[in-house]
């Protein structure tokens, strides 16, 4: 049965999806109560799951089917596979995952517009973004996050605000883009790979652990350590990560890649912004340092201080981005951007702190993001207009609101008491701790990034004085009397949400737990293995 | 002549005649055609008597599968090579769906039996075409193509029709004309028509070499709409009628790659490099037709350019110059038929309702779900995104590449690699933008579907093979791969 669970996350909303094609459109209650349904199995799944977690259990609930075997003649045969399984990296994710879709799906109770439609892409939607998480191989993994893209372009075209049409197509080619890139260096890896198994027969395979063993390339193929090709300045095996890093990038995203998220979230509807910064961003994250740097440790290595350094930018320019925004949706989702800086900046010291903080980071900005843009989602849904300076004084109206929106905006400052904090102490820890441990990063990094921490505790303040404090006025011809306090349905997202901030921060042992054995192994794995293969290329 | 050789060629071509059996049939088929023409101008009947004729053929083409290679009529084809055979029942198939798209046009119902003789000759032309071994051959079967096109483009006898003719016609001879040239000189150098049979030329007429390659090129790249012998592309499918468009962005074009890659890969043991000029003209290819796609309002025309850019992803198998190439170009011209009329069939629905331009589809996808659905299905895979058997050929396709990169380390093959995988995010935005007009835009008008209609049941089996093709592709590849492979 154990090996089972995993399908049944990805399969129990595919098939759903499939299903609903089938019921009449007008029953919206069906479509709402049964995507809850869907929702609420997929986290009984998961603690179930939980229970059966072994700490130091490496990957585990792994489930491995043939799927395309190929005999190509003397070239070899091809062989790709159904193979998931989850480890101390996607374990947490998929968590957040499940648990922001159960909330998303609350949220997306509002929804009145082809009700049915929505509800199906939800699903595939839903699908996909666990496929993403736990496909251990390549072509297995591609096939998913491609399949995110189609839903979720969808999902901002149809159900978007006034300039949908923009944020949705450049949302589509900018992911796309990026998918390109992982797309080259994919092909270049299974061509240039081969299972260990029979002497004598090759196997190109697109499992993702054996690509990031050195010894199961083919001498002398394009990404073969051993190769000393030279592409103008670099090896074909850098070039191969730099494609890796951007394409990832572009998804998680980092400045100067970033410019998609902000229309994308301006225009989503608030539960596919929800959707869109709490999970997709995370895939970025995620596959660098599942694919990017364990495949390719010496060039991660080579490239870490730029990672770094571009991490640094990020922090940096997302949060003056932020403080000079308008526009209380933009805001956040430039605050995101900023936050993905600090998973760029964990990844890049290659200490066991860093990367457990980056991995943390990626679960706490996902529980903490859901909660900012749902607040925004509840005040764009009484007056529809999400201008900073066209309110003030909120707090004298929605003193529940309120709170909830101090909750949120400490959080996301890395306030402790909240996950965001010990994340980003990580994450420091680790930056500090880089240029002795290993010598990678310039001290310099960890400093400027924390003037990101400055900067964010000042926009979310100033936010706080301008929209919530002083005099009550409402600007805009909004009518002051739609200001009214938070329902129950709203209480029923913001508080698990806020509990879980609140609990992660307070007590993050079991999560760190989770992590650590995953962030030690992926650091001393990139560390030895990439020195081996920088001295004797 | 002396009698004793007169009877010797009189009995190669009598042992000749039966490996030849499928193109008979196919001229035999032309002739009945008319002549039921002549007899009964019931539409119907000849439909279903075109029908017929096309399944026989491919009947005999597969029953011809995996026979034993063999050159027959003294040199002139060679029969039995599985890449060709291959190709044949393709285009058999492309022939089977074109006479059921002209069954459910409106607009092409009168002057069938001429229509469908004109149909069957570019098969035939097509047939000959891959199975050929000697440029006379070639440019024959080439010109029995052409020609044939030129009537059919104007077969809607509109004021349109005839200037896409007359364009078509103009551009074609221009090209034939270099062509024939270009073979003179070839014949010239290798002392032998047979393109199969050339040695390596010497030192001081490599260049003339190139010259009468370049010539020669231009004779194949007319016929795949490659750069810069496409400007004739746009104007012909717009004027042409539906099921001729569909047909033109399929049989012409794929027999054209076929027998270019065949061709560069014969020239390979005579030790002349073709790969950097296919190369260059598949970068041009792919740019061209993509960029241009981007700009165009009208269906048709949309449709040409990205049958120009589709060029440019089949020379990509041309360019790796290898086995895996021809390979993938097998699978991946399969599941372009296949797409390419998925598409098509709904085009010409929504075209027998008046919708030809891109924002005429406005607000379709409500009324029409499902055709707007697989017309989605169509246009990703031609984006090449999974789950569609698109990106599996795709993958298929830049695999070669890759190999022959690692092989030879030329630069300007990792340029094609990037140019034609980023140029699949170029196209991704001109291929949903009707996708996005139908599902994302309100509609203007007010329509009447019907759910069951013959082209969403054949749409949901197309459907069907494209989604299975991805999630098992050794079905196709297998079959591919089992089968001895011979030019």
């Amino acid at each position: 049965m154990q090996q089972y669970l995993i399908s049944l996350l990805i399969f129990i909303p595919l098939g759903a999806a499939f299903a609903g094609i089938l019921i009449p459109s007008g029953n919206h209650r069906f479509f709402r109560i049964g995507t809850l349904t869907i929702s609420m199995i997929q986290l009984l799944i998961l603690v179930i799951m939980y229970a059966g977690y072994e700490y130091d259990g490496g990957v585990q609930f792994i489930e491995k089917q043939p799927w395309i075997t190929l005999p190509l003649g003397t070239w070899g045969t091809l062989k790709a596979e159904y193979f998931v399984g989850v480890d101390g990296l996607s374990f947490p994710l998929i968590a957040m995952s499940v648990f922001v879709m159960v909330i998303a799906t609350i949220s997306s109770w509002t929804i009145s517009k082809n009700v049915k439609g929505y509800f199906l892409l939800f699903l595939l939607l839903n699908a996909a973004i666990i496929g993403t998480f736990t496909a251990l191989d390549f072509l297995l993994f591609y096939l998913f996050f491609e399949f995110m893209l189609l839903p979720m372009f969808f999902l901002i075209a149809i159900w978007g605000g006034e300039r949908r049409e923009y944020a949705s197509i450049k949302f589509f080619l900018y992911t796309l883009a990026g998918s390109i890139l992982i797309l080259i260096v994919m092909i270049g890896l299974y061509i240039s790979i081969n299972e260990p198994g029979e002497a004598g027969t090759i196997v190109h395979s697109f499992n993702m652990l054996n690509m990031a063993e050195p010894s199961n390339f083919i001498s002398n193929s394009i990404l073969d350590p051993n190769n000393p090709w030279k592409l103008k300045f670099y090896d074909a095996r850098y070039w191969a990560f730099l494609l890796l890093f951007f394409g990832f990038a572009i998804k998680l995203p980092m400045v100067p890649l970033h410019t998609w998220l902000p229309d994308a979230h301006v225009e989503a509807p608030t539960p596919v912004s929800v959707v869109l910064a709490a999970i997709l961003l995370k895939i970025g994250g995620y596959g660098l340092a599942r694919i990017a740097f364990p495949i390719f440790p010496e060039a991660a290595l080579h490239f870490s201080w730029f990672v770094g350094l571009m991490g640094v930018i990020s922090i940096v320019y997302g949060a003056l981005n932020a403080m000079a925004s308008r526009d209380l949706k933009r805001l956040i989702a430039y605050s995101s951007v900023s936050h993905m800086g600090f998973v760029l900046l964990g990844l890049a010291s290659l200490t066991g702190e860093g990367i457990a903080g980056a991995t943390l980071q990626m679960f706490s900005h996902g529980i903490i993001s859901a909660i900012l843009f749902l607040l925004v989602g509840v005040i764009y849904d009484r007056t529809h207009d999400r201008t900073i300076s066209n309110y003030s004084g909120l707090s004298i109206r929605m003193k529940k609101f309120t709170v909830f929106v101090l909750i949120g905006f400490f959080a996301s400052m890395g306030l402790p008491g909240f996950s965001g904090f010990i994340a980003e102490v990580l994450v420091f820890l680790g930056a500090f701790r880089a240029p002795t441990a290993n010598g990678l990063l310039h001290e310099s990094f960890a400093i400027i990034a924390t003037s990101g921490l400055i900067l964010g505790a000042a926009y979310y303040l100033w936010t706080l004085q301008r929209m919530f404090f002083g005099p009550l006025d409402v600007k805009g011809g909004i009518a002051a009397d739609t200001l009214t306090d938070m329902d129950r349905r709203e209480y029923l997202m913001l508080v698990p949400l806020s509990l879980a901030t609140f609990a992660f921060g307070v007590f993050p042992q079991p999560i760190i737990d989770l992590i650590d054995p995953f962030a030690q192994g992926l650091s001393h794995m990139v560390l030895t293995t990439g020195k081996k293969l920088t001295l004797f290329p | 002549m002396e009698s004793g050789a007169l009877k010797g060629i009189l009995d190669s071509i009598g042992a000749s005649l039966p490996y030849f059996a499928a193109e008979l049939f196919l001229t035999v088929s032309v002739l009945l055609l008319i002549t039921i023409g002549l007899i009964k101008k019931e539409a119907t009947l000849i439909h279903v008597a075109a029908f017929f004729l096309m399944a026989v053929t491919l009947g005999i083409e597969i029953a011809h599968l995996n026979a034993n290679p063999q050159s027959i009529f003294s040199g002139m084809f060679r029969s039995g090579n599985s890449f060709g055979d291959f190709f044949k029942c393709l285009f058999s198939v492309s022939g089977l769906f074109t006479i059921a798209m002209t069954w459910r046009s409106e607009r092409t119902q009168s002057r069938l039996a001429e229509y469908y003789a004109l149909l069957f000759t570019i098969v035939l032309g097509a047939n000959m075409l891959v199975m050929a071994e000697n440029l006379v051959i070639l440019f024959l079967a080439l010109e029995l193509i052409s020609i044939s096109s030129y009537v059919l483009t104007g077969f809607l006898f509109d004021k349109k029709g005839a200037e896409g003719s007359l364009k078509y016609f103009l551009f074609g001879s221009v090209a034939s004309a270099v062509m024939v040239y270009g073979i003179s000189i070839l014949y010239g150098i290798f002392g032998t028509l047979n393109f199969t049979a050339f040695q390596l030329p010497s030192i001081d007429s490599i260049r003339l070499f190139y010259l009468a390659g370049s010539l020669t090129l231009a004779g194949f790249l007319f016929k795949i709409a490659g750069v810069p012998m496409h400007p004739w592309a746009p104007d012909v499918y717009e004027a042409a009628p539906m099921p001729v468009v569909a047909f033109f962005s399929v049989v012409p074009k794929i027999a054209g790659v076929a027998i270019l890659l065949k061709f560069v890969l014969y020239c390979i043991p005579a030790g002349i490099n073709w790969q950097l000029i296919i190369t260059a003209i598949a970068i041009l290819t792919l740019l061209v037709g993509n960029f241009s796609a981007l700009w165009q309002k009208n269906v048709k025309r949309l449709m040409a350019y990205s049958s120009i850019g589709q060029s440019g992803f089949l020379l990509v198998s041309v360019a790796s110059v290898s086995l895996q190439g021809a390979e993938a170009l097998l699978f991946y011209s399969s599941v372009y038929v296949i797409l390419t009329f998925l598409l098509f069939f709904f085009l010409q629905q929504f075209e027998n309702r008046a919708f030809t331009t891109i924002a005429s589809y406005e607000g379709a996808g409500k009324p029409f779900f499902w055709p707007s659905l697989f017309m989605l299905v169509a246009f990703v895979g031609l984006t090449g995104l999974p789950p569609t058997a698109g990106f599996t050929g795709k993958l298929f396709l830049f695999s070669a590449l890759w190999e022959s990169y690692a092989a030879t380390g030329s630069q300007l093959l990792l340029w094609l690699l990037i140019f034609g995988l980023l140029n699949t995010v170029v196209s991704l935005f001109y291929y949903l933008r009707i996708p996005y007009y139908a599902f994302i835009r309100p509609a203007q008008q007010n329509f009447q579907a019907n759910n069951l209609t013959f082209e969403n049941l054949l749409g949901a089996i197309l459907v069907l093979v494209i989604l299975i093709l991805f999630f098992s592709p050794q079905l196709l590849m297998g079959w591919i791969n089992r089968s001895n492979f011979v030019f």
